[in-house]
Formats: C-alpha cells, sequence, structure tokens
C-alpha cells in the first residue's frame, strides 16, 4: 500500500473498537430497541438519533424508531455506544459543585432568573462558544431548536422559558458541532445532559467542541401529542398562552386572559415511561444546572460545577451581567428525593 | 443645485477635432470599413478554451459527483447507467458556460469546445442525455472563412481567411491535483462504512474482526483517485482529501 506523502495530515489506516452485542447475531438496532425502546427505558434524549448516520428517527408517536432498519441499519453500534440508558447506571443527588447560588439576569428574560440564556450568553461574549442551542416553539407550542449566534436573535423569539414538550436538541447539536469553529454551548434536561456527555466519552470531536453543557432541573416533560390533547381538555387556549409551569406541585399554564391550574399528579396518565426510571433532578454531569426551586421566586437556582462553569459565573459577576441571590440547598430535597425513589421502577 | 456646463474648447481645439472628424468619414468613403463578422457565412475564431457545448469521455469519469456538486445553476443531473455507474447529463436550459464542472472534474472526463450555436425545437430538447455528450453534436455549417479581430493601438481591425475553423478543441485535459483521502479523527469514526459503501475505486477497505470487536479501515492511496466521494459522505466529517 502506498503510503500518504503529506505527513502528520492525517491517516490511511485505523482501528474502531465497536461494543459487544448482548443479543449476538442480531443487528445493533435490534439490541438498542429490545434493551431500550421495548422495555420502555428510552427517555427520548435523541442521543442515539443524533450520530446515526442512517434513518434511526423519532416517529409521529414520538417515539424512536427505525422504520426499514433491515435494510438500512449499518450495523455500526455507534447508537449502542451512545445510550445512556442501554447500559443504564441512574445518576441521582444533587451531585458534586463549587458553588450553589441563585441569579438573575439583567440582560434577558426566561423561565425564571434567564440564567440559561445568562450562561450561553456570557460565554458568547467570552469568545469560548460562537453558537448556543436554544428551544424555540411556534404557535401551537411545538418545539424546535434554534441556533443561536448573537443576542438579536433573542429579541424576535420566545427562546427563553420553559417548553414542557420534548424537543429535538442532540441531532442539532451533531451539526452544531460541525459547523462550530470555536465551540458549542447547550441547554437540555438531564437525560440530554447525559447523553452529551456519552457522546463526548465516545467521540473526540464532540469532547472538543462541546464547551458547555448547562442542565435543567428535571421532574419530567411530556410529549406534545399527549399533553396538548391533555391541556386542550383543560381549557388552554394555545394561541392565548404566554407561559407554562410547574410550581409547588400544581402545573400552571398563563395565558393573556386567564390562568390553568392543576395539580400534576394528575398528568401521571401521560408521564412518559422513559421519565418514570428517571433519578436524575438536577442534572449532575452537568457543567451548570439551573432551575427554579431552591430560590426566591424570579431567580434561578444555580449549580456551579466545574471549572469552565466557574470561569463563566466570575464573568458573569464582573460584568455585573446578574444579579446574585441566595440558593437554599435543603429545598431540593423533596424533588431530588422524590426522583430517587423511581429507582423502583427500573425493571433490569 | 451644482450645474455641469459644456467643456471649453478655444479655436485650435475646435479646428482640430473638425478636422479628424472629416478625415474619418472621407476615409469611411473611399474605403468602408466593416467590423461585424458575416455569420454564418464566416465565423469569428474563437480561443480554445472557449467556453462552449461540453463533451465527456466516460473512460475517465468516477463518477465522483463533483461536477453535479459544484454547477451554480443545479444543470447538471448524474444518472445511473448500465453499467452501475452515475454519468453526468447536462440541462442546457440552465447551464449558463461557467464550465466550474470541467474545471473540477478531476479525471478530465468533461472538456469544452468552441460549439456555440446549438439550436433546439423545445426546452425539451435542451436536456443533453450522456450518450449525446459523448460525440459531438451534428452541425450544418455554411461558413467558408474565419475572422480574426485585431487590435492594434489605435484601432479594431479585421482579418478575413479562407479556412473552416476547428470547433473541437484538441487540447490536454486538466490533471488537477492528485489528492488522496485521509483519516483525520480516527477516534471519532463510527465504523459505518458508508465511505467503504460509497468509493467507487475499491479503495477503502472496512474489515470487521469479529474475535476483537474492531473494524478495521483502510484506504489505499494508490486506487484512490481523490473524488471526494467520502469525505462528502462521511456522517461525521473526519475524512479529508490531501495531496498524494
Ligand atoms: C421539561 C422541563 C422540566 C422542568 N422541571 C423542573 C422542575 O421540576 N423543577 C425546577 O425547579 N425546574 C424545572 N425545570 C427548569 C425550569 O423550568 C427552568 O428551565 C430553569 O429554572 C431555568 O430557568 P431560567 O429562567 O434560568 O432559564 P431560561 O433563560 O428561561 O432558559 C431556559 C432554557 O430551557 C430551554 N428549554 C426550554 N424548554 C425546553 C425543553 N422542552 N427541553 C429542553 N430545553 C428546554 C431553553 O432553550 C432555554 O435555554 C424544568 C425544565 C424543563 C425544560
Ligand atoms: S446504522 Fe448504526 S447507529 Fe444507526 S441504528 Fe444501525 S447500528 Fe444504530
Ligand atoms: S434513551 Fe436516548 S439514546 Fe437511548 S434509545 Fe432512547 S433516545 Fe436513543
Ligand atoms: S425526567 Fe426529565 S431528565 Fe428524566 S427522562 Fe424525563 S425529561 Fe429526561
Ligand atoms: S477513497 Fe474516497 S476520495 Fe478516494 S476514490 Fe474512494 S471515495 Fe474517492
Ligand atoms: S464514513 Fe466516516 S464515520 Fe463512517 S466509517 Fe467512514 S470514516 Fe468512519
Amino acid at each position: 500500500m502506498a503510503t500518504v506523502t503529506e505527513a502528520g495530515k492525517g491517516e490511511a489506516e485505523w482501528e474502531v473498537k465497536i461494543p459487544e452485542k448482548k443479543l449476538k447475531d442480531r443487528l445493533f438496532y435490534e439490541n438498542l430497541k429490545a434493551m431500550v425502546i421495548d422495555t420502555q427505558m428510552c427517555s427520548r434524549c435523541l442521543t442515539c438519533v443524533s450520530i446515526c448516520p442512517s434513518e434511526l428517527i423519532v416517529n409521529e408517536e414520538d417515539i424512536v424508531d427505525f422504520p426499514n432498519y433491515e435494510e438500512k441499519c449499518l450495523d455500526c453500534g455507534a447508537c449502542v455506544r451512545v445510550c445512556p440508558r442501554y447500559d443504564y447506571k441512574p445518576k441521582s443527588g444533587l451531585g458534586d459543585y463549587i458553588e450553589f447560588t441563585a441569579g438573575k439576569s439583567k440582560r434577558f428574560k426566561g423561565q425564571d432568573g434567564a440564567m440559561g440564556t445568562e450562561f450561553i450568553f456570557s460565554a458568547i461574549d467570552m469568545g469560548l462558544i460562537d453558537r448556543g442551542l436554544f428551544v424555540d416553539r411556534d404557535e401551537q407550542w411545538r418545539t424546535s431548536v434554534f441556533h443561536v449566534r448573537g443576542k438579536e436573535q433573542l429579541e424576535k423569539l420566545p427562546l427563553g422559558g420553559t417548553k414542557y414538550v420534548f424537543a429535538d436538541i442532540l441531532p442539532e447539536l451533531k451539526k452544531a458541532v460541525m459547523f462550530s469553529k470555536v465551540g458549542v454551548g447547550v441547554v437540555g434536561t438531564p437525560c440530554m445532559v447525559s447523553g452529551v456527555r456519552k457522546l463526548q466519552e465516545e467521540y473526540p470531536v464532540f469532547r472538543e467542541k462541546v464547551k458547555l453543557v448547562v442542565g435543567l432541573f428535571c421532574t419530567e416533560n411530556f410529549h406534545y401529542n399527549e399533553v396538548s390533547k391533555y391541556l386542550i381538555e383543560k381549557g388552554v387556549d394555545f394561541s392565548k398562552l404566554i407561559k407554562t409551569d410547574i410550581m409547588k406541585g400544581k402545573f400552571v399554564a398563563t395565558m393573556t386572559d386567564e390562568e390553568v391550574k392543576f395539580k400534576v399528579s394528575q398528568l401521571t396518565s401521560i408521564l412518559p415511561s422513559g421519565c418514570n426510571v428517571c433519578t436524575d433532578f438536577t442534572a449532575v454531569e452537568s457543567d451548570v444546572s439551573v432551575g427554579s426551586v431552591g430560590s426566591v421566586a424570579g431567580f434561578s437556582t444555580t449549580v456551579v460545577r466545574t471549572e469552565v462553569a466557574k470561569e463563566i459565573w466570575d464573568y458573569i459577576k464582573k460584568m455585573g451581567n446578574a444579579e446574585v441571590g441566595e440558593g437554599k440547598v435543603e429545598e431540593l430535597d423533596f424533588l431530588i428525593n422524590h426522583k430517587k425513589e423511581r429507582e423502583k421502577n427500573i425493571k433490569q | 443645485m451644482k450645474k455641469v456646463g459644456t467643456p471649453e474648447y478655444d479655436l485650435s481645439d475646435k479646428l482640430k477635432y473638425h478636422i479628424s472628424a472629416l478625415s474619418t468619414a472621407a476615409k469611411e468613403m473611399a474605403l468602408p470599413l466593416n467590423i461585424t463578422t458575416h455569420y454564418p457565412r464566416e465565423r469569428k475564431r474563437q480561443p480554445d478554451c472557449f467556453r462552449g457545448y461540453m463533451l465527456f469521455d466516460p473512460e475517465r469519469c468516477i463518477s465522483c459527483f463533483q461536477c453535479s456538486f459544484v454547477c451554480p445553476a443545479n444543470a447538471i443531473w448524474m444518472k445511473d447507467a448500465p453499467s452501475g455507474r452515475y454519468y453526468p447529463t447536462v440541462d442546457y436550459g440552465k447551464c449558463i458556460f461557467c464550465h466550474f464542472c470541467i474545471d473540477s472534474c478531476p479525471g478530465g472526463a468533461l472538456r469544452t469546445t468552441k460549439i456555440h450555436d446549438v439550436a433546439y425545437k423545445t426546452m425539451d430538447e435542451m436536456f443533453t442525455s450522456t450518450e449525446e455528450m459523448i460525440e459531438p453534436p451534428e452541425i450544418i455549417r455554411e461558413d467558408e472563412g474565419v475572422v480574426d479581430y485585431v487590435i492594434d493601438k489605435e484601432d479594431l481591425s479585421l482579418k478575413r481567411t479562407k479556412e473552416k475553423d476547428e470547433l473541437i478543441v484538441d487540447i490536454e485535459p486538466s490533471q488537477g491535483v492528485p489528492m488522496v483521502s485521509v483519516c483525520v479523527d480516527r477516534g471519532s469514526c463510527l465504523a459505518c462504512k458508508v465511505c467503504d459503501m460509497i468509493c467507487e475505486s475499491g479503495a477503502v477497505s472496512s474489515v470487521v474482526e469479529e474475535a476483537t470487536m474492531t473494524v478495521k479501515m483502510a484506504i489505499d492511496a494508490e486506487k484512490c483517485t481523490g473524488c471526494g466521494l467520502c469525505v462528502k459522505e462521511c456522517s461525521m466529517q473526519i475524512l479529508r482529501l490531501v495531496r498524494k
């Protein structure tokens, strides 16, 4: 074999380790389906969809699917390598942190203190990343993912704020990683944060490019079809809906003229099976976690976990981008324990 | 408002310009000069690099799709041939004759001609199949002479020669820079074998070793034609073309 003369530019031969199959003689997709999707363990984080070089998708029922896998699955095993629920090691608790605090952005409006938004934009201002991924929504509250590179984009779109429906963030993250020259920042639920970490563990390109992972506190999320049907029955008019929130065990839908409130426990019937086995409330694997509980209204509880996040937090304070509040660790206990109890739902 | 007046000439300037105009008129009366080509009885001689109707040599095509990717007018459609290979077809209803396709073809399979006067009766006819691109189209020629434009420092004049210009140019196809595909981030390879499946030249190999659960990937630089297909198709974007 001829050698490549432009030395140091790349390699002509290399090896790739592929994972062991739990079900021998079956395709990797069949393994994923049998171990994760059919067992109702799938969190719909879409890490697998993001990495699949073929046609693994999320179908109309909002379930991970590969309609013509017999023909199209390349049996590469990438999905199995990155799925956080394939070899599920449930995480829980508050996790390690450098600083437990609270903040309220002076620049942005968000769900609570807009610290999710603030962290991404401060990282852009610092030159640490050149784009961040935000969840946008349409009039009907269907989600889409937006690549944000400058503050102007935020003025036009409802990018901050919580949408209680799943969003296809990780497939967009892969695109962002391919486009980005500097680095990418991403905000996501704990299951997505675990997915990003798996991608980083397995593939250097994600280690190199994903510079900031902001985790959100999360008890559960919902499938669009199910939650929208439920909310319409409860009298929510999507065209007037401006904010959804879960506060003190109540789901609150704020519309321009009225408010619909009911106990979250009423939503148990549509609780996604993946959330039912999810024990991570605080996104322990993130660089920084933000949430509502643990601080006063208008502030976001902020759990600074890694050096990168600390650097950004110091920058935010130095620039006076946010008011600093007080975080109360013990206020998280209830929800942390509530989610830890879901361990018993995991059948293995 | 600022007013722009006529330029001011003195008497000697005026005389000079009038004499020059009168002498040009007299010259034209005695010896009329014609600077238009009498097409189709004569043709203007085009340079060899003229961007005209294109010809295609399937022997040189490596089915890399480069021409269709690069075409800014979206005029090139790759169609499968009975051999299983893909070859370009050109829609002359769209082609803007930029010849980016010719310039980018790594195999030199596309080349130019000096043909610029093909007539079509319908739009559909402008869609030129691969077969039609292999041989030059039938041309009915009425020309008996060639016209060269000669530019001297004062003026433009015509040189008429009694000969037929050869429209099919015999120039060496461009060789391009020999390139080869390499992997720049082995750790991020999915072992999906898409590169192997897409490669037309059999340059990529991916061998699964069941015993160790590894996939051995290799690109044979000897066989690689540098077409860049694998580089485009790799979903992890870890392949690059480098000089051979
Ligand atoms: C599904 C879900 C459940 C949550 N449950 C709780 C809870 O039980 N208790 C609690 O204290 N906090 C919970 N949160 C977090 C809380 O709602 C706020 O997102 C958080 O406090 C940050 O607010 P902020 O004003 O700092 O962020 P903002 O500046 O408003 O930024 C919010 C970020 O969330 C992203 N986002 C919005 N919707 C989604 C979505 N569907 N999926 C992924 N990302 C999204 C946006 O892109 C934005 O980057 C939940 C969030 C989500 C998305
Ligand atoms: S092609 Fe690869 S990543 Fe996609 S489903 Fe098949 S094994 Fe999984
Ligand atoms: S848990 Fe995530 S990675 Fe695993 S199958 Fe479900 S969506 Fe895919
Ligand atoms: S509870 Fe939240 S983090 Fe857990 S699986 Fe559901 S959406 Fe993901
Ligand atoms: S290895 Fe890639 S660049 Fe080389 S011939 Fe094959 S497809 Fe083309
Ligand atoms: S296409 Fe890319 S990721 Fe897939 S095997 Fe080839 S080099 Fe690896």
